[in-house]
């Protein structure tokens, strides 16, 4: 037999379909067995193996395929798996080198050549069935496993045949008591009758012989006829002496087709157990899919699984609104990554298994959540001073999150990012307050968290702790106030206000032109400048959250102003709280006014920048956070500059 | 110059000391607050010029200076507001003319001339025994004062720009050549000629003003009889100060007098004024 023997055409033929055939079940099983060994030896072990599952257990079959591929293939492999015999195998053929009357080395040469290469041939054939040896044990295990299932389906489907018929006798063995019991009752019931009929036939004829016994013949005479007429009557009825029921059983007919389809059925592989869908696992999913895993706990062969997947409603849906569609992926794996859905919405899955015979139950439904959309921070409403920040964001969701993470990274004087981060977890609202380090750069990015996990980082938010920051609050501006584009400008004009402009809401300003900047909710010393013009008419202070809207700064007990009043031949100056001054002159009028607020010490202190001159101290003793104000008593322009580093004439 | 008392005091120690002036020719007493940061480094000075029948002994038993002296580490000189016992005729007379109305200038009329030279004993000799006796540092000093020390404080600022780091006044006479004091005591110093009198006029020479940039601060007592007798005259000073932009910050406190009192109620914002300067 020569190694030619493999590309034998029919031979091929067969490898070839049943190649085929392997593939197209689920190769995991066979990969164990399969992988190790060339490729050339799989097909005794795998056409044992494919065999048997493709047709089913039909083991006279397989051996015929079985041994009609094996004397194919004989010569070379001779599968014996009991024997020693296995590993022995006849060497190919060398073709007999030509020899020729050439010179004696070219024959030499020529000879070792052919010896080489049919020496190597039979290395590769040693150690392909060294391989195949090795395996062997693994097979023996095989085996078992699957003839031990086997068994064990055989058992239980007998049983369950076994146990359908014996329910079935019981049934009709009931339902022949049944039958006997009526049967028995009402003959029974007639014997009954017969009796009565005839103790009264018995009592008549005894009537009937008194009467004749009577020597009385005048009342004889009178007895006699409605006796007569009695026995007539009875006479007259007839008897009614039918059976009232057969003496018969009756056999209906029995259904045992569910019995034969079970007996049928216990040749055909089992349709597969249901799946078990695991539950969610961490960090497996993203914005817009979901990673879901789920197992067979039972060897049943599987073909391919179907996922099935749909979106759960917020609320109970009405009547009227249709349920959601449910959608299908086809998968051979037992595992899918399932795309195109909605960001921080929860999904409802389950998961069946297919095979030859039929689909299996549906896995318990599990619920898997996808991982919110990142948050938007507010990249000009925040508040940041020399050792704290408190940044503001939206959830970018529409459904809620669980919570939210913010993420602190240091900026390094070069502007890289350094590698030091520092989080803060499970942020329940949509604003945090950070401590942080003076002097330094940061920048804050946000996630969203849900039982999915977090989000994709937001867009930083770069955050600087040089002196203090706050923005104006538009929200609280009189309606005559314009702001400028970078929201750090106010300016007063002669215009009435557009009627759009006019808001109906209780915080702004109503009277006073004025606005609020940011709460500044951070202990410590804070401070910012004011830029007016010379001729400027303006109140420049801080204020409680809660001073009243309709009154003008520094003429309450909530608020503390610096105004400037331009007189014709002067310039005033009030420095006004509960609507008092002292009564101040001050020569040069300061265009650029540094304003330092330092609740430590409970103190509102006023400066000519330009001059590096102290005009004014409060001494307040506040008793809550305050917020800068700043207004405007007549047409004019103000600007506000903030996150300065404090200044050492302060 | 010989120590005549010393009392410790908030920490560091109030002395007086006396001794025989080059300038005013008789023997002068002054007092020097010590911070206790004295006696380990140099300090700088502020001079308090005090106000008509002031000793050296008023500010420093009635001002109430010496705790934020010492908490910003200064050195407090508080001189005598006239020479004594140099037995010139009519030196008694008043109260606000002659001892104890020194009126912080230098004399040109007789008979003061030869010891009425209050304005080179402040400016010049006594810082002098000042910086060669005591822990100072000779380029740090600062000026202030009441009343007519208050005029003191501010014509030494203005005729000596930038020999003084700071500059402060309670209820000074802002523009004696126009209130019945100075004219007073300038005719009896220097004479019946009015231009020689602008020299010493706080006003007048602000208008003409040119040096470092100045921060002042004014407290004058509201309630204060001699401001609503037009002796002290701060509208002037103030008028003048906005248009040459020189910065004053004026403050009027209200139901304040002319008293001690009411520079005890201040002292301490004026001494941390003079601190942000001399301690910067």
């Amino acid at each position: 037999m020569t190694c030619d023997a493999f590309k034998d055409e029919k031979t091929v033929g067969k490898h070839t379909y049943y190649r085929d055939m392997r593939r197209s079940l689920d190769t995991s099983k066979f990969n164990k067995t399969l992988a190790k060994n060339g490729d050339s030896l799989n097909q005794p072990v795998a056409l044992l193996m494919d065999l048997f599952e493709i047709r089913g257990g039909q083991l006279d079959v397989i051996e015929e395929e079985q041994e009609f591929s094996l004397m194919e293939h004989s010569g070379a492999q001779r599968v014996s798996v009991e024997t020693n015999e296995s590993l022995r195998f006849e060497a190919c053929d060398s073709p007999s080198p030509a020899v020729t009357e050439d010179s004696p080395d070219d024959v030499f040469s020529d000879t070792e050549n052919e010896s080489d290469v049919i020496r190597n041939k039979l290395q590769e054939k040693v150690s392909e069935m060294e391989n195949f040896a090795g395996h062997l044990e693994e097979i023996f295990l095989t085996v078992e496993e699957n003839f031990g299932r086997r068994e064990q389906h055989l058992e239980q489907h007998y049983n369950d045949v076994l146990q359908t018929l014996s329910q079935r006798c019981d049934d009709r063995a009931a339902a022949l008591q049944e039958e006997k019991k009526s049967k028995l009752e009402a003959l029974y019931k007639q014997l009954l009758d017969c009796g009565r009929a005839l103790d009264a036939s018995k009592e008549l004829i005894e009537s009937a012989q008194e009467v004749h016994r009577c020597h009385d013949n005048r009342l004889f005479l009178k007895m006699v006829m409605p006796m007569i007429k009695r026995i007539e009557d009875v006479a007259k009825d007839d008897m009614d002496l039918t059976l009232s029921t057969t003496l018969e059983f009756q056999t209906p007919r029995c259904d045992l087709s569910d019995v034969k389809t079970m007996m049928d059925s216990i040749s055909v592989v089992p349709a597969p157990s249901a799946p078990v869908i695991n539950p969610q696992a961490p960090n497996s999913a993203s914005q817009t899919s979901l990673r879901v895993c789920w197992s067979l706990f039972s060897d049943d062969t599987v073909e391919y699984y179907e996922l099935f997947y749909r979106p759960v409603l917020e609320d109970c849906p009405p009547a009227d609104c249709p349920t959601p569609p449910v959608n299908k992926v086809k998968v051979k794996e037992t595992h899918c990554t399932v795309s195109q859905l909605l960001p921080n919405a929860q999904y409802e899955l389950w998961v069946t298994a297919t095979n030859i015979t039929g689909i299996s139950p549906a896995s318990e439904k599990a619920l898997y959540m996808t991982v919110p959309c990142p948050p938007v921070l507010d990249q000009r409403g925040y508040m940041s001073c020399t050792d704290a920040a408190l940044i503001r964001w939206e959830s970018g969701n529409t459904n809620p999150v669980d919570s939210y993470t913010v993420e602190i990274q240091e900026l390094t004087s070069d502007g890289t990012q350094s590698d030091f981060k520092e989080s803060v977890v499970a942020v329940p609202s949509c604003q945090c307050l950070m401590q942080l380090q003076p002097g330094q750069s940061y920048v804050v990015s946000v996630r969203a968290v849900n039982i999915g996990g977090p989000s994709e980082k937001s867009e930083g938010l770069q955050v600087s702790t040089t002196g203090t920051y706050f923005s104006l609050l538009e929200e609280s501006s009189h309606q005559c106030l314009c702001f400028s584009e970078d929201m750090f400008t106010i300016s007063y004009g002669y215009e009435d206000p557009p009627i759009s402009a006019m808001a109906f809401d209780d915080s702004g300003f109503t009277r006073c032109v004025a606005v609020l900047g940011d709460l500044l909710s951070v202990r410590g010393r804070h401070y910012w400048e004011v830029q007016v013009e010379d001729d400027t008419e303006y109140r420049v202070g801080v204020a409680y959250e809660d001073t009243d809207r309709n009154s003008y700064l520094g003429a309450n007990n909530t608020s503390w102003c610096m105004r400037h009043i331009l007189t014709p031949t002067r310039h005033k100056f009030e420095f006004l709280h509960n609507g008092w001054s002292p009564d101040l002159r001050i020569t040069v009028n300061p265009v650029q006014i540094g304003v330092l607020l330092d609740y430590d010490r409970g103190t509102l202190s006023f400066y000519n920048v330009d001059l590096k001159q102290h005009l004014h101290t409060f001494h307040c003793d506040f008793r809550s956070f305050v917020h800068p104000c700043f207004g405007l008593d007549n047409p004019g322009e103000l600007s506000v500059h903030n996150a300065i580093q404090m200044p050492t004439f302060t | 110059m010989k120590e005549v008392s010393s009392n410790k005091c908030a920490g560091g120690f109030q002395k007086v000391f006396e001794h025989e002036s080059s300038e005013l020719k008789c023997k002068m007493k002054f007092a020097v607050f010590l911070p206790p940061k004295a006696e380990t480094e140099k300090c700088p000075v502020l001079y308090w010029l005090s106000g008509l029948t002031c000793t050296e002994q008023n500010f420093i038993t009635k001002a109430g200076s010496q705790l934020a002296a010492a908490e910003h580490g200064l050195i407090v000189v508080a001189p005598d507001t006239s020479p004594r016992g140099c037995n010139i005729e009519g030196e008694d007379e008043n109260w606000d003319f002659g001892t104890g109305a020194g009126f912080y200038v230098d004399a040109t009329e007789e008979p003061w001339k030869n010891n009425y030279r209050m304005y080179s004993y402040i400016t010049d000799e006594l810082p002098k025994l000042i910086n060669g006796n005591f822990p100072t540092d000779p380029e740090r000093m600062s000026v202030s004062g009441h009343s007519m020390g208050g005029h003191g404080a501010l014509i030494c600022a203005l005729k000596n720009p930038g020999k003084y780091k700071s500059v402060s006044a309670f209820a000074p006479i802002c523009n004696p050549v126009q209130c019945p004091w100075g004219q007073k005591a300038f005719t009896g110093y220097l004479g019946s000629d009015r231009s020689s009198w602008e020299a010493y006029d706080a006003t007048t020479l602000a208008a003409s003003y040119s040096g470092p940039r100045l921060d002042v601060l004014i407290d004058q007592g509201k309630d204060d009889q001699f401001l609503s007798a037009s002796q002290l005259l701060p509208d002037n000073l103030i008028a003048v100060c906005s248009e040459k932009k020189i910065p004053v910050v004026f403050r009027l406190q209200p139901g304040y007098d002319h008293s001690y009192f009411f520079i005890y109620s201040f002292i301490n914002d004026h001494i941390k004024h003079h601190a942000k300067f001399l301690n910067a």
